[in-house]
């Protein structure tokens, strides 16, 4: 691909004698956003965790701005600029918002950039300001994600991995902070991996997207484009046609075409 | 053709099922796993329930000749409703459950069908779409209901309510069953088999009782039947061979079926069921084979040393088999430390280590493959015929083998060659002609000598071998005649490869389309580090077409080198069963795939494309 930041070949992870990733070869341009998605066990978290160093991979390769990070320690990986925001938030909950974001900034030696990030955050989630000096395990979960997304996006990372923003957030959330992670996406470049169960807002947010299934991917296009296939419409998007009963309970075989 | 056909002193299916479920009482007919436990159902109980839907039937209005269709999965249910059908009176016909809604339309409207069996709601669904252009059709039944509560149909009833009417019938008719099972006669129509149709609409194969029992009457060829021999049913029932297997074979040794839970638990069933005897079509066995080749190369070094060490001393003794002398003491006895070694795990791990008969059959097999199945010490016999003779003409004779034949002619079954080269067919076997088709029936059926629409030739030793499908065959541009699938055979023994398609009629070279293994080459890729996403993605990749290419190039040495092929392509889509482009075995479709792939084939022939 032209200029893809992220180049993942021929992963496979294991747990214990478990294969969770089987052979997966899949490519992140820069400044794109670029979604996984995949049904519960498919892969998805594990693709995360080893490309973000969680997990290491038994084989293959993850290069990182034409540099090698398979294998590397997690705070290695972060500092080169690859954060990770794992699936259920994370964050510290008896230290408060404020304290959590500047942890994300760690990395830095600039106060004055940190101070500058630290109101762009605040931009992006007025509502982080107003409970500044909260405890975060007392936060919302909506804004536990706000949170973790912001602590994030305080390392002024070239690249995020998103695990399951969406999860157990109620609908208006979920749009508000699909709405922000564009924004951040357009307004500060920043490339984003997204691995969602929504695969309705992720296909709408998202330039390009990968189909996962027991640890291969058997689907590959733009967005657009997976948003017409028979086989996305009715496994992930809950699209059915009606049979002649008017229900229909069983499903169709998947051909990933 | 006067030759009584009799089983067990019987001569029609109802007759001889009544008699063997008196004899068999409570000896186990048949399991079906359910939630994760194999279930009984007894011979008496398999008879009560087939009688159940007979009644129900003829409550329902089944007359004599009716025909019955079944759309379903593998199980007791089908089974029951088949003997049931037959007992009464009717005719079975059993549909692919691959078919579309629109093939099913044309089968139940061809052969008039009247009551039509579907196996869950999936299947109802399809003949719901298509019922109103089916005006024969009086009652659906369905056997799973889940999933239909809420769900009222007229034209609609659940297998247990047909039995309830069907038990209620017996009571208010009391002596009504045993006429109606006496009522068949053994030259009469017992099933429908619509033939798959390569080329034109399928046509429905008419088989009597007397082609049914005469098979039957010499089936123990495979292996002597013997108490409490299992085995397992996963291939289609609408097909003759899984047919004759499955529902008629046991009424002849008394061996209990178990139905697999799906065609992907298959590999986890045969090890749970471990068969005695087992059929099976060239595809699984060429899975069996590629998931072993598979293993052994991830397999420790020792392991591999091990598997080939004993494979080489299997092969010896398998060549002393194929020359048709004893292997001498010294090497039985380095087989059977073979066998302890590793052959016994590598059958073990197959679920074969208990199956004293296998065959292959409804498909040309590759000859090597036969060889490593033999070398493993598994007496695995090629068997020849069509659905137009009730599935069986020729098999290979236990104590003479030649590779490569189908073996030789079956007990009172004639056989010999046309001056054109066609197969032809004689016996008690032969069928009744294909349903409401008279000129069709007159064309394949002359003189009592059955067109089998198949190339080959019989040695002087009576072995038949078959070359290639009449319409199959290649006459290329330089006027050479080519049989396809000799080529193809020797192709899909490559573990990478599942199908083939040979091209070249009328052309200046051959070429061919390569369907291959998803799960073998994806292996390739990943040791090679070979990046792919999707399938189309793989099949893209320079070095699958390297490899491909490579296994090309292996065949080719093998013919001459007119036969050879020049160009190649992969169909970069994962085709399923229910693709127009696959018959219900797996095969690909040549006058299918010709056509949807023109465009594909056509740039091979285009002479500014390299390889």
């Amino acid at each position: 691909m032209a200029d893809a930041l992220l180049q993942v070949r021929n992963l496979e992870t294991f747990y214990g004698p478990i294969m969770a990733i089987r052979g997966v070869s899949f490519d992140v341009e820069r400044g794109r956003i670029v979604t996984i998605l995949g049904a519960n066990g498919a892969g998805k978290t594990t693709v995360l965790k080893t490309v973000s160093g969680v997990m290491d991979p038994q084989k293959g390769t993850v290069s990182f701005d034409g540099r090698e990070i398979q294998g590397m320690d997690p705070d290695r990986v972060a500092r080169l600029g690859l954060r990770h925001v794992p699936e259920g938030r994370e964050i510290f909950p008896f230290l408060t918002v404020a304290e959590n974001l500047r942890m994300g900034a760690f990395t830095r030696g600039d106060a004055a950039g940190v101070a500058a990030d630290l109101e762009m955050v605040y931009g992006y989630f007025p509502v982080l300001k107003a409970r500044e000096q909260q405890r975060a395990g007392s936060l919302s979960g909506g804004e536990q994600q706000m949170l973790a997304i912001s602590r994030a996006l305080m390392a002024r990372p070239a690249m995020m991995l998103l695990d399951e923003p969406s999860l157990g957030l109620a609908p208006r959330l979920v749009k508000e902070i699909f709405e922000i992670i564009v924004r951040i996406n357009r307004e500060h470049g920043v490339t984003v991996l997204l691995v969602e169960q929504n695969a309705n807002m992720a296909l709408h947010i998202a330039h390009y997207g990968y189909v996962l299934e027991v640890g291969r991917i058997v689907m590959e296009d733009t967005c657009a484009r997976l948003l017409d296939k028979d086989d996305i419409k009715e496994f992930y998007l809950g699209v059915k046609e009606q049979s002649v009963r008017g229900t229909r309970r069983w499903k169709r075989k998947k051909t990933w075409r | 053709m006067t030759a009584a056909c009799t089983v067990h002193g019987q001569d029609t299916l109802p007759r001889l099922f009544r008699h063997v479920v008196a004899q068999r009482g409570d000896a186990v007919a048949m399991r079906e796993k359910d939630l994760g436990v194999w279930r009984p159902v007894t011979w008496r109980q398999y008879g009560e329930r087939v009688r159940r839907v007979g009644l129900g039937l003829v409550a329902l209005g089944l007359r004599r000749r009716d025909v019955v269709s079944v759309l379903a999965d593998n199980g007791p249910e089908w089974l029951y409703t088949d003997l049931g059908t037959m007992s009464a009176g009717g005719v079975t016909n059993g549909v692919y459950t691959t078919d579309s809604p629109r093939q099913v339309e044309y089968i139940v409207n061809d052969s008039g069908t009247r009551f039509f069996f579907a196996g869950n709601d999936e299947q109802l669904d399809k003949i719901l779409e298509v019922r109103d252009r089916c005006p024969g059709l009086v009652k659906i039944v369905v056997f799973d209901v889940e999933g239909l509560h809420g769900f009222k149909d007229e034209q609609v009833m659940s297998l247990d309510e047909l039995m309830e009417l069907g038990a209620r019938y017996d009571v208010e008719h009391p002596g009504a069953w045993d006429p109606l099972v006496e009522l068949a006669k053994p030259e009469d129509l017992a099933i429908l088999v619509y033939t798959s149709g390569t080329t034109g609409p399928p046509k429905g194969a008419m088989l009597s009782h007397r082609n049914i029992l005469f098979q039957l009457g010499y089936a123990d060829f495979i292996a002597e039947p013997r108490p409490g021999d299992q085995q397992l049913s996963f291939l289609p029932l609408a097909h003759i061979a899984e047919r004759t297997f499955t529902v008629f074979y046991p009424l002849r040794t008394g061996a209990t079926v178990n139905f697999a839970e799906s065609i992907d638990t298959v590999p986890d069933n045969i090890r749970e069921v471990a068969p005695a005897v087992f059929f099976a079509v060239p595809r699984i066995w060429e899975k069996f084979y590629s998931g072993v080749a598979l293993r052994m190369r991830d397999a420790t070094r020792l392991g591999q040393l091990a598997y080939r060490w004993a494979l080489g001393v299997g092969m010896r003794v398998a060549q002393c088999r194929l020359e048709g002398r004893q292997p001498p003491a010294g090497l039985r006895m380095l087989f059977r430390l073979a066998e302890l070694v590793a052959l016994d795990n590598v059958k073990r791990s197959m679920g074969l280590h208990r199956a004293r008969g296998a065959a292959t059959g409804a498909a040309p097999i590759a000859p090597e493959l036969i060889r490593w199945y033999m070398a493993l010490g598994i007496d695995m016999r090629e068997v020849y015929g069509q659905t137009e003779n009730c599935g069986l003409a020729t098999a290979m004779p236990a104590d003479r083998i030649k590779l490569g034949s189908v073996g030789v002619a079956r007990p009172d079954t004639e056989v010999r060659v046309s001056p054109q080269g066609e197969i032809l067919l004689k016996g008690p076997h032969v069928f009744l002609g294909y349903y409401k088709n008279a000129e069709r029936t007159a064309q394949t059926v002359v003189d009592g000598w059955l067109h089998t629409g198949d190339v080959g030739r019989i040695d002087a030793n009576g072995f038949v071998t078959i070359t290639d499908r009449m319409k199959d065959i290649i006459i290329t541009a330089g006027g050479k005649n080519i049989t396809p699938s000799e080529i193809e055979n020797q192709l899909k023994f490559s573990p990478f490869i599942s199908d083939a398609v040979v091209i070249g009629d009328q052309r200046k070279f051959l070429s061919c389309l390569v369907m291959i293994d998803h799960e073998t080459v994806a292996q390739f890729a990943q040791e090679r580090s070979v990046p792919f996403t999707n399938f189309a993605s793989l099949c893209r990749a320079k070095e699958v077409q390297d490899l491909i290419w490579t296994e090309i190039e292996r065949v080719n040495k093998q013919f001459a080198r007119v036969e050879t092929i020049k160009k190649f392509r992969l169909i970069e889509e994962l085709l399923t069963a229910e693709d127009e482009e696959l018959t219900p075995t797996m095969k690909l479709k040549r006058t299918f795939v010709n056509r949807k792939y023109k465009d594909v084939i056509d740039a091979m022939y285009d002479e500014r494309s390299g390889r």
